[in-house]
C-alpha cells in the first residue's frame, strides 16, 4: 500500500515538476522578451537570422604565439556542440559553421584554450599561448585580484561551474574534497539547516574556528546563493592572503565571486534538475520478535521474569495481532523515500561595448523526510557594469533570496529522540491509521513552523582611473544587506491513540499528548549590514620591475532587532495572534536589539622584478567594538616572497619543467572569539524570575566577571609553498606546508578559581595553541585522442593542532595520561576498556577473584565491561583515565576528482575521505534500552558465556552504571571514504537541439553521497552529535537538463 | 576643455567616495552600548533597581530535587518505575561517586551564596534608604543561611564565604578550606538569630519574614540534635530545637490550612501555613511541572505523562486507619485483603490506588487486567508502574498533563507550619519526654485530617514512633524524607534491601493482595560514608584545600 502511494507521489511530483518547469519557462520567456526589446536591435535580428547562414565554412591555421611554429593536433570545436575537427601537421583546419553566432574553441594540451567568435570571415588564423606563459590569468584575492604567476600567498581556487549540476541545497556541500586545505563536514541533512561546518586547515583555536565568508568583496554568508550564479570560489589560507581581513582572518577566508555579464550577444541559459533524496544511512532495527526476545533475555539476565510469553513472541513474529503485538520499523514507515529535490535556474547575460549585464532567477524545492518538512528557495540576481566614461566604471548589483522553511513545531532533535522511543513493538500506527507513539503525532499533527527569510545583497561601486597618476585607480563601494526573518509556529494538539486489548473487538481510544489547545509563536528579526569601502589602487610597470599597491578603508556596521509574541490556548484553529485567547496569562511578548561595528585600514604593496623575484607586504589596522576603547585597535601585518625558478637561465632549458615557483609567507592576523563586552562589568536582566509581592517580577544577575584587558587572539602564520607545471600541464602541483601559532588565545579560566567562587569568569587572552600540516593538490590533464580527454586531480590536507597552554586543573595536568596540554584539542579521554569480565574471573560466590582491579560502579557480573587499571593500584578510579580517541574534526581529509570526456559524453566523479577522527557512539542507542529507547539489530550480538567476545556487553534492561562509563568501549573510528558526487552528461548533437529550438542542450544525471566506506554502522559518519539526534544527510540522485536557449 | 570636463567628473566621483568615508565618525563609531545588560551604576542607584538583584536570588531558590525523579525516590517512600532514573539507577544502589551528578548534589548553591554576598556588599556600601536596607539585607542574609543549610545537611561542613570573592585582589585566599560541621551549623544558627528581628512578622507575599528565619533555625537545630550529628544524645541540643520551634508557634502568625487536600494547590499559594516557599508562574519558563510529571500517566487509556514516582507499600502502610490507629494495631480494623477502606483522610488525599477514581476514571493496577497501569515487576521496558500506587498529594487535576503550556503556578513549600509543629513535638519529646505540649502539637496536625488525638500515656519511645510516622505521612512527597532518613540515621536500615508493593491478582473474581518486592533491587547504603554526599569532583579539582568526605576519596 505504502509503496504504491510513494510511486503515486513520485508520479505526482514528476507532474508537478513538469508544470513548474513550464511555468518557469513561460516567465523566463516573458522576462526575456521584455529585456531583449529594450536591449538592442541586433538581438532581435539574430533571432531571425539563423537559417540564412547555414553551410558556411571557415578555415585557418593555428600557431604558437612565441615560436610561431604550426601546432598540430589542436582541437577546434564549435562551442556547445559536438562538432569539431583537429588541426593537421601543418596546423591547418577547416570546419563547417552552423550559424552566425557560433564560437570556435581552440584547445591544445599545454596551451591556453581560446574562444573565437565567428565573424562571417572564411579565414580565421589563431595564435595560442603556451600555458606556462599565461601571465594574465588572475586570481581573486582579498580586496582585489592578482596575476597567478606573481602570487606569493597560499590561495586555492575553484571554478563553480561543476557545482551547478550537483543536486546540492547548500553551497557549502559542494566544497568538500575539492579544495586543498578545506575541511568540510555535513552533520545534518535537514532542509534549511544543512550548512556544512567549514574549517580551513583544521582547528587553530579553542574559540571561534569558522572562516570568514565573503561574497563579491563584502563579508556575507553565501550558503543560500544559487549555485548557477557563482563564478568561482577562492580559499585564502596563509597570513599573506588573509592579513587584509585583519581580525576576521585568522581562521581563513572563503571568497565567492558571482557571475557578471561578458561582452557579447545576449545569452539565455536554463538549467534544471529533478532529484530524489534518501537518507544515506538509517539504523538497522530488529524485528518485533527479535526485540521482544532481546528484552526477555535482558530481564532474565538480572534475575527477573521474561516480559513476554511464548504466545506473545509468536504473535510478534507472525503478525497475527498487529495492534496488540505490533511489528514496526519506524524508519521504513515514518520516513518518506525518494523525496524530491528540484531546481530551476534561468539566466540572461551579455554586454555591449560599455554595458554588461547579468540577470538570473532560480527556484529550488527540497522535500523532507516527512511531509511537514521542506524548503522552497527563490533566488534572483541582477547586475550591471557600465563604463560611464573611459575612466569611470560603475557597477551595481543585487542578489536576493526568498526562502521558506517548513518543519513540524516540535524541534528536530526532539523528533529524533522520539524516533528512538518508537521501538519495533510499539504501535507506531494502529490498523485504523492513527498514530500510537509520540513521534507520529508530533511529526504530522503538531502543526507547522514556517520560517521566511528574505535576504538581499545590494552593492554599488564606482571606480575612477586617476589619469594624473598613471596606474592609479580610486574606488568606492557601498553595500547594504538587509535580512528579514519571520517565523510563525502554530502548534496544534498532537494525538496519541491507544488500544484497549481487553475488549473484543479491540477498542481504540483517542488521546492528546502534551498541549490540548493550539498555541502560536510569531517572531520577526530584522538585521542589516552596511559596509563602506574606499580604496586607492596602483599598478604600474617600470622596465623589468612592476609595482602594485592598495590602500583601503572599510567600515562595517551590523544592527539587529527582534520582536516576538506568543499566545496560548486557542479556541479557534486560526493561526493569527488576534484570534488567540484573551486571558493575559496566555499572552506574552519579547524583544531585543543589538549592534556591531568594525573599522579597518588595509594596505598591500607588491613588487616583482623580471617576474622572477616577487615580494609582497600586506596588512590591516583594525578596530572592533568588542573590546575596551584602549584594547580596540590592532595591527596585523604579513610579508611574503616568491621566486620563480623556472624563469632563471639555468632552468630555462629544462623543457619538461614549464613553471616552478617557491614561495613563503609570514604574518600575524587576529581573531574575535567569545562574546562582545566582556570588558564591562554588567548585569543580565531577565524575567519572569519569581513571583513576589503578588506578581511576577523581573530580575538581575551578575554577568561574567569582567576582564578589562580582553583583546584579540593573535595568529602567527608561516607558510612555505611550491607551484609547478610539468610537461606542459600534464602534471600540475600546488603544495604547501604550514605552521600556525595562536597566542593570546581567549580561554576560559573557570578552573583557576574554586567552584565556590560562584560566578563565571570572562575569557582571558592566555591560551596558546599551534597547528601544523600540509596541503597539496596534484593534477593532470591528458588527451588520449581527439575524442577522449582525461583529467585527474587529487588533494590532500593534514592538519594537526596542539594545545600549548590552556587552563587545566592539577588533577589532569599532573597526570601524564590525562593532561590536556600538549594534546590536540578535542582529544577524547576516558577509561580504556579491555573487553568483558569472563566467568573465570569470579569465584563460586560470584565475587571477583583477588588480583583483578575492582570497579566502583556497583557489583559486576560476567559480561560487564572491564576497564584497564592503568596505574596498577588494584582499583579503577579517575586516575585510570587516559586518551581513548581523536577529536571529532578529522585531521586528514582528501579528495580525488576525475573528469573523462568522450565525444559528447562527460563523466565527473569526486571521492572524498577523512581520517584520524573518532566519535562517541550515539550513547542512547549504542547501549540498548537506554532511557526507554529501543535497540539496534547489532545489539543482538551481546555477551553470554558462549559468546564471550561479543560486540556488546551483557544485556540488561537498562545500561548499568558500570557499563556506561566514558570509555573506549563507546568510541568509534569515524574515518570514511565516500563517493561524494558523480555525474554523467551528454550533449545533444546540434542538429537535434536545433530542432527543439535551442542552441545547445545537455542532459545529465548526477548523484551525491552515493557510496560510503566506513567502519561506522547505523549512522552517517559525518554526524557528530553523540546522541545521534540529527536529521541524516541525504543521498541524492538527479536527472537534469542544461539548455542554451538563445 | 574636454580634459576639464573629465577632471570635473573625477572630482565628483572622488567626492562621492570621500562622502562615504566621511559618513563615519571614526572616534565614536566603535562605541556600541550593549542594550541587553545594565551597569553597576544603574543597578545600585535606586532601591527599585537593586530589588531586581534580590528578585533573582529568590528566583534561583531550588524547588523540588526534581519534578520527574522526585526527591522521595531517593528514599523508602517511593521508587521510580524507570531503571535509568538517578535515584534508582545510582543513589539507592549506594554508588554515588564524586564524578556522578545525581540530582541530590547541591554544590552549585555556592552560586546563590555569591549572589547574596554581592547583594549584601553592594547594598551595605550604598546610600539607599536605611529602612529598605535593613529589611533587604536581612532577607539576603536569610537566603544565604538557607543555602548554607542545604549544603550542610548534604555534605556536612563546607567553606563559609561571607564576602564577594575577588581573584584580582584576594589572590590565593579565594581558596577556602571546609569549616567544621559544628562551625557551619553555628554560622547558620547565628545568622538566623541575628536577622530574625530585622524581618517583619508579616512579610510581603512569598518573601521571607521572621517566621522563616526562626523556622530555618529550628530545622537546623533539629538536624543538629538528631542522632547523625548528636551521637551522644545531648539533650540540650534537642531542647534548643524545641525552644526555637516553639518561638515560631508563639508568633501566632501561622496556622494549619483547613483543607489538607488542596493546601498545596495553586489557588492556595501563600496561605497561612506557608512559611517559606519557591514561587512558580504557570505557563512560563518558571512554571511547576509536578502535576504534569508525577501522577498516574495513563488515564482512561490516554497517555498524559510519564508517572515518574511510584509510592511504596512501606509508605502506604504508615497511613493510619480513620479511627486513628496504625494498621499494625490489632484493634485497628485493618483488613490486609481489603486494605484501602477506612483509612485516614490523608491516604485518600495523597495516594492513587487500585480502584480509586482519578480524573473521572477508575485506576486499575491489578495483574491480568490488561490495564496500561498494570503492575510491572519486570524491570521496566513497558512504561508501567513498579508499585500499585501513584502520588496525588498536591497534584492538581487541571495540570495533569505533561507539557510546557500546562505548567502550574503552584508554589513549592519549603517550610510550612505543620512541619514546625512536628519538629517541636519531636524535639520536645526527646528533650523532656511526651508532655502535654508534645501531644498538643502533634494532635493539631492530626485534627486537621480528622484523626483522633493520640492516646494519653504514651512512653517516650511510643511517642517517638508516633511522631516519626506522623512526620513521614504528613510531609511525604515534599522532599523531607531524605533529610529525615539521614539525620535520624535510619537510611542504613531503610534504604538497603527491597522496597515493596502489593501485587493484586483476581482469584474467582475477588482481588487478592500479596506483598512482593518491587523489581530491580541491588539497594545498598554504606553507613560509613553514605550519610553525606561526596563533594563533586570538579570542586575537588579546582580547590586543593577541600578535603573529600570519608569513603569517597579517589586516591
Amino acid at each position: 500500500m505504502k509503496k504504491n502511494l510513494s510511486y503515486f507521489y513520485g508520479l505526482k511530483n514528476l507532474y508537478n515538476c513538469f508544470q513548474k518547469l513550464l511555468l518557469t519557462l513561460k516567465i523566463a520567456l516573458l522576462i526575456l522578451i521584455c529585456s531583449i526589446q529594450n536591449l538592442s536591435a541586433t538581438a532581435t535580428y539574430s533571432l531571425n537570422s539563423i537559417d540564412m547562414l547555414q553551410q558556411k565554412t571557415v578555415s585557418g591555421k593555428v600557431t604558437d604565439s612565441q615560436t610561431g611554429e604550426n601546432l598540430a593536433g589542436v582541437n577546434v570545436v564549435i562551442k556547445g556542440t559536438a562538432l569539431g575537427v583537429i588541426t593537421g601537421t601543418d596546423g591547418k583546419y577547416s570546419i563547417a559553421i552552423p550559424d552566425k553566432k557560433a564560437v570556435l574553441v581552440f584547445s591544445f594540451i599545454g596551451y591556453i584554450s581560446k574562444e573565437v567568435p565567428f565573424t562571417d570571415r572564411s579565414v580565421m588564423d589563431v595564435v595560442l599561448e603556451s600555458a606556462e606563459l599565461n601571465l594574465e590569468e588572475v586570481v581573486i584575492v582579498g580586496y582585489g585580484t592578482q596575476k597567478k604567476t606573481s602570487l606569493t600567498s597560499a590561495v586555492s581556487s575553484m571554478q563553480a561551474e561543476k557545482l551547478a549540476d550537483d543536486p546540492i541545497t547548500n553551497l557549502t556541500t559542494g566544497l568538500g574534497g575539492r579544495i586543498p586545505g578545506l575541511i568540510v563536514r555535513q552533520s545534518t541533512g535537514e532542509p534549511g539547516r544543512d550548512a556544512n561546518d567549514i574549517y580551513i586547515r583544521g582547528i587553530s583555536s579553542t574559540g571561534s574556528t569558522q572562516p570568514l565568508l565573503v561574497v563579491d568583496g563584502i563579508p556575507r554568508g553565501f550558503q543560500n546563493l544559487d549555485p548557477n550564479t557563482i563564478e568561482s570560489f577562492t580559499v585564502l589560507k596563509d597570513a599573506a592572503a588573509v592579513a587584509p581581513y585583519g581580525v576576521a582572518g585568522a581562521n581563513g577566508v572563503i571568497l565567492i565571486t558571482t557571475k557578471r555579464g561578458k561582452t557579447g550577444m545576449p545569452t539565455v541559459t536554463f538549467n534544471s534538475y529533478m532529484g530524489f533524496q534518501n537518507c544515506t544511512v538509517l539504523p538497522k532495527l530488529p524485528t518485533a520478535y527479535e526485540f521482544a526476545s532481546l528484552q526477555n533475555a535482558a530481564s532474565v539476565n538480572v534475575g527477573g521474569n521474561p516480559l513476554y510469553s511464548a504466545s506473545d513472541l509468536r504473535k510478534f513474529k507472525d503478525g497475527s495481532d498487529p495492534d496488540g503485538h505490533p511489528n514496526h520499523n519506524v524508519y521504513n514507515e515514518l520516513f518518506d523515500k525518494n523525496t524530491p529535490l528540484n531546481s530551476y535556474s534561468l539566466a540572461l547575460s551579455g554586454g555591449a561595448d560599455r554595458v554588461k549585464y547579468y540577470a538570473s532567477v532560480g527556484y529550488q524545492y527540497q522535500g523532507g523526510i516527512w511531509a511537514p518538512t521542506y524548503q522552497k528557495r527563490f533566488n534572483y540576481t541582477m547586475n550591471i557594469d557600465a563604463d560611464v566614461t573611459k575612466t569611470t566604471k560603475i557597477s551595481f548589483g543585487i542578489n536576493g533570496t526568498e526562502q521558506l522553511n517548513s518543519a513540524p513545531t516540535i524541534p528536530t532533535e526532539r523528533l529524533f529522540e522520539l524516533v528512538g522511543y518508537a521501538t519495533p513493538i510499539t504501535p507506531l500506527t494502529f490498523s485504523n491509521g492513527q498514530g500510537g507513539t509520540y513521534v507520529w503525532g508530533d511529526v504530522f499533527q503538531s502543526g507547522k513552523s514556517l520560517t521566511n527569510i528574505s535576504q538581499l545583497f545590494t552593492q554599488l561601486s564606482i571606480e575612477q582611473k586617476l589619469s594624473f597618476v598613471p596606474g592609479l585607480i580610486a574606488k568606492g563601494t557601498i553595500a547594504f544587506d538587509p535580512t528579514f526573518t519571520r517565523n510563525k509556529a502554530f502548534r496544534t494538539p498532537a494525538h496519541l491513540w491507544s488500544v484497549d486489548t481487553t475488549k473484543t473487538p479491540y477498542q481504540y481510544i483517542d488521546g492528546i499528548f502534551e498541549q490540548t489547545k493550539p498555541s502560536l509563536s510569531e517572531s520577526m528579526d530584522y538585521s542589516k549590514q552596511l559596509t563602506y569601502q574606499a580604496s586607492l589602487n596602483y599598478e604600474r610597470n617600470f622596465g623589468k620591475s612592476s609595482l602594485g599597491g592598495l590602500f583601503l578603508f572599510e567600515a562595517k556596521s551590523n544592527d539587529d532587532s527582534y520582536f516576538g509574541a506568543t499566545r496560548r490556548n486557542y479556541n479557534l484553529t486560526i493561526d493569527e495572534l488576534d484570534m488567540g485567547s484573551s486571558d493575559l496569562a496566555d499572552i506574552s511578548n519579547s524583544g531585543a536589539s543589538s549592534s556591531a561595528r568594525q573599522l579597518g585600514l588595509v594596505y598591500r604593496v607588491n613588487y616583482d622584478y623580471d617576474q622572477k623575484y616577487l615580494f609582497e607586504a600586506t596588512g590591516r589596522y583594525d578596530g572592533s567594538y568588542y573590546f575596551a576603547p584602549k584594547k580596540r585597535w590592532g595591527f596585523f601585518p604579513a610579508f611574503s616572497l616568491g621566486w620563480r625558478l623556472s624563469e632563471e637561465k639555468f632552468m630555462k632549458n629544462i623543457d619538461w619543467l614549464n613553471n616552478l615557483k617557491i614561495r613563503g609567507s609570514y604574518g600575524e592576523v587576529g581573531s574575535l572569539a567569545g562574546s562582545a563586552f566582556q570588558f564591562l562589568s554588567l548585569y543580565n536582566v531577565y524575567g519572569p524570575a519569581a513571583v513576589l509581592d503578588g506578581g511576577a517580577v523581573q530580575a538581575a544577575t551578575e554577568g561574567t566577571e569582567s576582564n578589562p584587558d580582553i583583546t584579540w587572539e593573535r595568529a602567527k602564520k608561516t607558510d612555505m609553498g611550491l607551484d609547478a607545471t610539468l610537461w606542459k600541464g600534464l602534471l600540475q602541483i600546488e603544495a604547501d606546508c604550514f605552521y600556525e601559532l595562536r597566542s593570546n588565545m581567549l580561554a576560559n579560566p573557570t578552573v583557576i578559581v574554586p567552584v565556590e567562587y560562584g560566578v563565571s569568569l570572562s575569557q582571558v587572552n592566555a591560551g596558546k595553541m599551534d597547528n601544523r600540516g600540509i596541503d597539496f593538490t596534484i593534477g593532470t590533464n591528458y588527451s588520449v585522442s581527439k575524442d577522449l580527454h582525461i583529467s585527474l586531480s587529487g588533494n590532500f590536507t593534514y592538519a594537526k593542532n596542539k594545545l600549548l597552554q590552556v587552563f587545566e586543573t592539577p588533577t589532569t595536568y599532573d597526570n601524564p595520561n590525562r593532561r590536556i596540554t600538549g594534546r590536540p584539542l578535542g582529544t577524547k579521554f576516558g577509561f580504556e576498556s579491555i573487553g568483558y569480565f569472563q566467568v573465570k574471573d569470579f569465584d563460586s560466590n560470584g565475587n571477583l577473584l583477588p588480583g583483578i582491579a575492582t570497579q566502583p560502579w556497583g557489583k559486576v557480573y560476567p559480561g560487564d565491561v572491564r576497564y584497564k587499571d592503568i596505574n596498577k593500584d588494584g582499583k579503577i578510579d579517575d586516575n585510570d583515565i587516559t586518551v581513548i580517541g581523536n577529536a571529532n574534526i578529522p585531521q586528514i581529509i582528501y579528495g580525488i576528482t576525475a573528469n573523462v570526456t568522450y565525444k559528447s559524453f562527460s563523466f565527473d566523479v569526486l571521492f572524498q575521505g577523512v581520517g584520524k577522527t573518532s566519535f562517541f557512539g550515539p550513547w542512547g542507542y549504542w547501549q540498548p534500552f537506554n532511557s526507554g529507547r529501543g535497540a539496534w539489530e547489532s545489539n543482538m550480538d551481546y555477551w553470554t558465556p558462549e559468546n564471550p567476545n561479543a560486540s556488546h556487553c551483557r544485556i540488561t534492561p537498562s545500561p548499568t552504571e558500570n557499563n556506561s562509563q566514558v570509555s573506549s568501549y563507546e568510541i568509534f573510528n569515524s574515518r570514511y571514504l565516500r563517493l561524494k558526487s558523480l555525474s554523467l552528461s551528454y550533449t545533444i548533437p546540434t542538429v537535434v537541439s536545433r530542432k527543439i529550438g535551442v542552441q545547445n542542450a545537455k542532459i545529465y544525471i548526477s548523484g551525491q553521497n552515493l557510496l560510503t566506506f566506513t567502519p561506522i554502522i547505523n549512522y552517517d559518519p559525518e554526524i557528530v552529535q553523540s546522541e545521534a539526534l540529527d536529521y541524516p544527510p541525504q543521498r541524492v540522485i538527479s536527472i537534469g537538463i542544461n539548455l542554451t536557449i538563445f | 576643455m574636454k580634459n576639464l570636463i573629465i577632471n570635473f567628473k573625477v572630482i565628483i566621483v572622488l567626492t562621492l567616495l570621500m562622502m562615504s568615508v566621511g559618513m563615519i565618525s571614526c572616534k565614536d563609531y566603535l562605541d556600541v552600548i550593549p542594550k541587553a545588560q545594565v551597569s553597576d551604576a544603574t543597578l545600585w542607584a535606586e532601591t527599585g533597581n537593586a530589588d531586581l538583584f534580590l528578585n533573582g536570588i529568590y528566583g534561583s531558590i531550588r524547588g523540588p530535587i526534581d519534578f520527574f525523579d522526585h526527591g522521595d525516590n531517593y528514599t523508602d517512600n517511593s521508587i521510580s518505575q524507570y531503571l535509568w532514573a538517578d535515584s534508582r539507577g545510582r543513589y539507592v544502589l549506594g554508588i554515588e561517586t564524586p564524578g556522578s551528578t545525581s540530582n541530590l548534589q547541591q554544590w552549585s548553591q555556592f552560586n546563590n551564596i555569591r549572589a547574596c554576598n554581592v547583594f549584601i556588599s553592594k547594598v551595605e556600601a550604598s546610600n539607599l534608604d536605611e529602612d529598605w536596607k535593613k529589611l533587604r539585607l536581612a532577607e539576603a542574609r536569610f537566603l544565604r543561611a538557607y543555602f548554607y543549610s542545604v549544603l550542610w545537611t548534604t555534605y556536612g561542613g563546607v567553606p563559609i564565604i561571607t564576602e564577594v570573592l575577588d581573584r584580582n585582589t584576594q589572590g590565593d585566599s579565594i581558596f577556602r578550606a571546609r569549616a567544621t560541621d559544628e562551625e557551619t551549623f553555628k554560622f547558620i544558627d547565628d545568622e538566623c538569630t541575628a536577622i530574625a528581628d530585622d524581618l517583619p512578622l508579616i512579610p510581603g507575599t512569598s518573601r521571607v519574614g521572621k517566621g522563616a528565619a526562626l523556622t530555618l533555625k529550628g530545622w537546623c537545630e533539629l538536624f543538629n540534635a538528631s542522632p547523625l550529628k548528636n551521637p551522644d544524645n545531648d539533650k540540650t541540643k534537642w531542647a534548643l530545637a524545641a525552644a526555637t520551634n516553639k518561638q515560631v508557634m508563639d508568633m501566632n502568625v501561622y496556622s494549619l490550612f483547613p483543607d489538607h487536600a488542596t493546601m498545596l494547590f495553586q489557588a492556595n499559594n501563600n496561605n497561612n501555613e506557608i512559611i517559606f516557599c519557591k514561587t512558580y508562574l504557570g505557563g512560563t519558563n518558571i512554571g511547576n511541572s509536578r502535576s504534569g510529571l508525577q501522577p498516574i500517566g495513563v488515564v482512561g487509556g490516554i497517555q498524559l505523562s510519564w508517572s515518574g514516582v511510584n509510592p511504596t507499600q512501606e509508605l502506604v502502610d504508615e497511613y493510619d486507619m480513620a479511627n486513628g490507629l496504625p494498621i499494625t494495631d490489632p484493634s485497628s480494623g485493618y483488613d490486609p485483603q481489603n486494605p484501602y477502606v477506612n483509612r485516614e483522610k490523608r491516604f485518600y488525599d495523597d495516594i492513587n490506588y487500585d480502584g480509586s477514581i482519578w480524573l473521572g476514571y477508575e485506576s486499575v493496577y491489578w495483574t491480568g487486567s490488561g490495564s496500561l497501569n498494570e503492575l510491572d515487576l519486570n524491570f521496566g521496558g513497558s512504561n508501567r508502574p513498579c508499585t500499585v500506587y501513584h502520588p496525588r498529594k498536591g497534584i492538581e487535576p487541571q495540570f495533569c498533563q505533561n507539557g510546557y503550556n500546562n505548567l502550574s503556578g503552584a508554589n513549592w513549600a519549603i517550610f510550612r507550619y505543620a512541619e514546625v509543629l512536628l519538629s517541636y513535638a519531636e524535639a520536645q519529646n526527646e528533650a523532656v519526654g511526651p508532655d502535654a505540649s508534645v501531644y498538643d502539637a502533634i494532635n493539631k496536625v492530626r485534627a486537621r485530617v480528622d484523626l483522633p488525638s493520640l492516646p494519653a500515656g504514651l512512653s517516650q519511645n511510643e511517642m517517638r514512633i508516633a511522631i516519626h510516622r506522623e512526620r513521614r505521612v504528613e510531609l511525604c512527597f515534599e522532599d523531607k524524607r531524605w533529610p529525615d532518613l539521614i539525620r535520624l540515621k535510619l537510611a542504613e536500615t531503610l534504604i538497603p534491601g527491597s522496597v515493596h508493593t502489593f501485587q493484586i491478582t483476581k482469584v474467582n473474581g475477588i482481588k487478592v493482595y500479596t506483598l512482593v518486592p518491587t523489581g530491580g533491587s541491588d539497594r545498598a547504603f554504606d553507613p560509613a560514608k553514605n550519610y553525606v554526599l561526596p563533594i563533586p569532583q570538579s570542586a575537588m579539582d579546582q580547590n586543593k584545600k577541600l578535603v573529600q568526605n570519608p569513603g569517597y576519596q579517589n586516591n
